[in-house]
């Protein structure tokens, strides 16, 4: 068996530990599962990790990790068997969805996804994409909850589920992994933006209306299922508007708190933390917010795909940094929308940073009234705060949200990105102070 | 499809902030003017966010309600106020979706008369439940067993003219005690634990648990009988019911209370009473002596077991565990107006006890929150609600939660006349003044502000699970302290006086290690050889990490 310093290196050293910052003090595998007994062999660990301060998160390990290729066969075709593998404290089960054609045939070609952060995906053949979950928390995980829902429901614009696999046990039950069909010849809705946006910018934007309108359909049939107790839509409780509030205040209160004074790409927001949370107090002083209801939870270009004809959405997962309960909590519909506007200034000022090209002026203006015409043309209504002011000043609260979120992240991780958020939130200040 | 939304930990609890709720009161999801699982429900969002991981509810089952349902009528069903089982199993799950746990009160003492037991054991002597309740033809046996209701109960001793005989009750006379000398009421109170766990509760509160059997020539609490008794009930959990908690009440000095987590195989969890009233005691006095001292005297306990900690919950402030002389001084400071008091203790919530001094509330919070155990809220404070003490009972401390400045403060949309209690409307506590809905909206509220703070405490499990080192220094107004846990080293520092005060406090063993505030991660100077100054403000309170220098 490993022991635990090693066990504590190799975790450590893997592309998809999340916990970088942290001191792990402890580590130990709390079960494992044979997947391959004769050579080469494969097998699938649970590993705890106890950090500094006596916090601990469950990982998924696979062995040998330099040979994923060959696990991850393993994985699929305890799938296409349907394979329930017995561990000390628990059972791994493999279940294909019935009639998924994909799985029939033999897996010949394995190739990496490149970019990815806290899971690892194998895409066989570009017909299959294999999605394993590192971090684990208890509980299903919304990717395989919600892909199984909208199959069910037939929303087409999806990449069809084609098997799943997960653990129940004496540690705990979560979802490992999935399997899904893989969008040959689909273009990433990030990848293409940006391609369009330097040689034919308006090219993109005539995709838009159609991206709002197939957003919107996402969202009629996320809501569909009064029967279903975790997908039926929830009129929102009286303080549902002053906990939003009261998260995103605290979230601007934290951001702001620590923004550095040397930067100039923050100056113009630099010193305005309390002029932002005014700001959001004005927006939620009072209104409607509809209807809630389970959403994408992530939604941005990057979680899109032009499959030649139409627009594919992918990775229901939500933000990775939220715990499960929170990931799978029912919200405004129009938190989803408003992360794909944000996804649209990104792309106006990514194309400048990573291809030298500046974007046609009110560009972003244009993507935004393209995608919003498409998707209130679709989606129902009663979702939807009623009237248009409503519906605008719920958005912008998620807009500055999210902005908020990305002006963190891009001090931690770009700072040559860090405009992009400080121009969003410039922006509401600015929309807001002005009179109409 | 049945999800486990939790992940194996028999521990939880130690690193757990309960909410005490009284349904009753806290939402009316039928507009029948009482609050029920439903309206419950429609809160959950509201306690996850605040942080919350255990809601522990205060009785549910059928009862005639003479005292608030701690008199029960029926061990295997919801009262109809509420809703039914199936709203029970409903609201378990959702609150599972939510990370949230569920543990309920349960009463193992004594049943309401209003019992069928009862009922048929008075009826029908010579019957099966003829000896299920305890039963004399006199009322002299066991005369040194306290009577605890002093201000309603002459005795311990009822004459019941149905069957003729005296029946004994540790409580109110409509409230028999059970007779656990008999082993079908032994099996068949397992039977009522069994029931509510297979339905996915995760624990009980275990009420009045030191009474459970009589001897005579004893005062009838903390019997070794009952301690065995409760070592069969751990068992049968331990056994069939992986990660739930028994959390016993049992309002007894520290060194009788620990009995009843016996050698980590009774009780998981018990309220540390004693502790409550000294927090209290020691800001009036602008001394922290009185913390220091029942710390001190307070026995270490099994790893795997856990203190309940509160400030205030639905009883009254209890004087039970404090000398006669600390009880004059509390009387004194804290029951000005005669009606506060009940029993033997104090009948008023946290923030009119406190007269509603933020600074006061917030020192308090942080002296629960920094001492080995697990804070257990009760509903309503985290919003520095106020009481009326013009009610009777405890009913003063039991008004409908106030979750907006609305009609009903937003608690019910019945009729105002229809409501089981009226909300505070005084000036000072009233719903239109303090409520969830606008402190939810001010960054500067109470609620906020401790949302914050529970947020802080559940990054450090040290609060949970570490050593607790008292700390002297050279300021009598000063508590402070040490935890630790793995390598998390906590510094908590309150000031208990009213103006500012500074201290020099020897911390030398860390030398070179540097405090890092915990709200702010402010560093501050490196400690040294030399006693460590510190500058306090007025009821104020540093706590620190301390870490290694870069």
């Amino acid at each position: 068996m490993i022991d635990e310093s090693e066990l504590i290196e190799h975790v450590k050293h893997q592309r998809w530990y999340g916990a970088k910052s942290r001191d792990v003090a402890h580590a130990q595998v709390v079960d494992s599962v044979a997947l391959r007994t004769a050579d080469p062999q494969y097998a699938l660990a649970l590993a705890e990790l106890r950090y500094d301060t006596g916090a601990h998160d469950i990982y998924q390990l696979l062995f040998p990790e330099e040979e994923t290729f060959g696990v991850a066969r393993e994985l699929v075709s305890a799938m296409r068997s349907g394979l329930t593998l017995q561990g000390d404290e628990g059972i791994v089960e493999f279940r294909p969805v019935q009639g998924f054609a994909g799985l029939g045939r033999e897996l010949i070609d394995a190739r990496d996804v490149g970019a990815e952060q806290s899971n690892t995906s194998v895409v066989f053949d570009d017909e299959l994409i294999l999605k394993v979950f590192r971090r684990l928390e208890p509980g299903i995980n919304p990717e395989l909850e919600v892909l199984r829902f909208l199959t069910e429901h037939d929303f087409p614009n999806i990449a069809a589920l084609g098997g799943w696999y997960s653990y129940s046990g004496g540690p705990l039950a979560a979802t490992l992994g999935i399997l899904q069909e893989y969008v040959r010849g689909g273009l990433d809705g990030w990848e293409l933006a940006l391609d369009e946006l330097a040689e034919d910018p308006e090219r993109f934007l005539s995709r838009l209306h159609r991206l709002g309108e197939v957003t919107g359909e996402m969202h009629r049939v996320l809501a569909s299922d009064q029967s279903d107790p975790a997908f039926c839509p929830e009129t929102p409780s009286v303080e549902a508007l002053g906990l939003l509030t009261a998260t995103v205040d605290e979230e601007i209160e934290r951001v702001f708190l620590a923004l550095p004074d040397d930067d100039e790409n923050v100056s113009p927001i630099a010193g305005r933390g309390e002029e932002v949370r005014d700001l959001l107090r004005q927006m939620t002083h009072a209104g409607a917010a509809g209807q809630f209801i389970r959403t994408h939870g992530d939604y941005h270009l990057g979680q899109t795909m032009w499959a030649g004809d139409d627009w594919v959405i992918l990775d229901f997962e939500g933000e990775p940094a939220r715990s499960l309960a929170e990931r799978r909590r029912k919200r405004s519909a129009l938190r989803d929308v408003a992360g794909m506007l944000r996804s649209f200034a990104y792309a106006a000022s990514a194309v400048s940073l990573l291809r030298g090209t500046d974007p046609p002026e009110n560009w972003e203006e244009q993507a935004r009234a393209r995608f919003l015409e498409g998707y209130v043309d679709t989606v129902d209504p009663s979702l939807l705060p009623a009237g248009h002011a409503a519906i605008d000043r719920l958005l912008s609260v998620f807009e500055l949200e999210k902005a908020v979120y990305e002006l963190q992240y891009e001090l931690d991780n770009r700072p040559e990105w860090v405009g992009i958020p400080v121009r969003g939130i410039q922006r509401l200040l600015e929309e807001t102070n002005t009179p109409a | 499809m049945s999800e486990q939304w939790f992940e194996r930990d028999p521990l939880w609890f130690k690193r757990a902030v309960f909410y005490e709720v009284h349904i009753r009161g806290f939402f009316d999801g039928n507009d029948d003017g009482a609050g029920d699982f439903r309206g419950l429900i429609e809160k959950l969002d509201y306690l996850q966010w605040l942080g919350v991981d255990c809601i522990w509810l205060l009785p549910m089952y059928p009862s005639p309600l003479r005292d608030g349902g701690y008199d029960i009528a029926d061990f295997f069903g919801i009262h109809p106020d509420y809703g039914t089982v199936d709203n029970f199993k409903e609201f378990v799950e959702q609150a599972h979706q939510r990370g949230i746990r569920v543990i309920a009160d349960l009463v193992m003492n004594h049943t309401s008369a209003d019992h069928p037991w009862f009922q048929e054991s008075r009826t029908d002597p010579t019957g099966p439940r003829g000896d299920w309740y305890v039963w004399a033809d006199t009322d002299e046996a066991y005369k040194d067993a306290r009577v605890i209701f002093v201000d309603t109960e002459p005795s311990n001793w009822t004459f019941d003219p149905v069957r003729g005989q005296y029946y004994w009750h540790r409580f109110f006379s409509h409230q028999p005690d059970l007779n656990y000398d008999n082993p079908d009421v032994q099996e068949a109170m397992l039977n009522v634990l069994r029931f509510w766990l297979d339905l996915g509760i995760d624990g009980f509160r275990l009420d009045a648990v030191p009474y459970l059997y009589e001897r005579e020539g004893t005062n009838g609490e903390n019997l070794s009988e009952t301690h065995e008794y409760l070592r069969r009930v751990r068992a049968e959990v331990d056994a069939r019911y992986p990660d739930r908690v028994l959390l016993a009440e049992a309002n007894q000095w520290p060194a009788d209370v620990v009995q009843y987590f016996g050698d980590g195989d009774e009780c998981h969890m018990a309220f540390h009473f004693p502790v409550m009233p000294r927090m209290f005691m020691a800001a009036r006095r602008e001394d922290a002596a009185p913390i220091y001292e029942i710390l001190d005297s307070t026995p270490a306990i099994p790893g795997n077991c856990q203190w309940g900690l509160f400030l205030r919950n639905h009883d009254e402030l209890t004087l039970e565990m404090v000398t006669d002389d600390e009880r004059d001084y509390m009387y004194a400071e804290y029951a000005k107006d005669p009606r506060m008091k009940l029993n033997l203790g104090i009948r008023r919530r946290l923030a009119p006890l406190l007269d509603g001094s933020r600074d006061d509330i917030e020192l308090l919070h942080a002296i629960m929150f920094s001492l080995p155990g697990s804070p257990v809220l009760y509903y309503g404070d985290e919003i520095a609600m106020g009481d009326n003490v013009y009610l009777g009972d405890r009913d003063g401390v039991r008004t409908p939660m106030q979750w907006t400045g609305d009609r009903n403060a937003g608690f019910s949309r019945a009729d105002w006349a229809q409501l089981y209690l009226q909300p505070l409307m005084d000036p000072v506590y009233g719903y239109q003044a303090v409520n969830v809905e606008a402190q939810l909206r001010s960054p500067t509220s109470f609620l906020r502000w401790l949302h914050r703070f529970i947020a802080l405490r559940k990054e450090h499990p040290v609060f949970g699970l570490g050593t607790y080192e008292p700390l002297g220094s050279d300021n009598p107004r000063i508590f402070a302290h040490i935890r630790r846990w793995e390598e998390d080293v906590i510094l908590c520092v309150h000031n208990l006086a009213r103006s500012a005060q500074p201290v020099q406090l020897d911390l030398s063993r860390y030398a070179g290690m540097v405090p890092e505030e915990m709200f702010g991660r402010t560093s501050f100077p490196p400690i040294g050889e030399l006693p460590y100054l510190l500058t306090l403000a007025p009821r104020g309170f540093f706590w620190f990490r301390l870490r290694q220098q870069a």
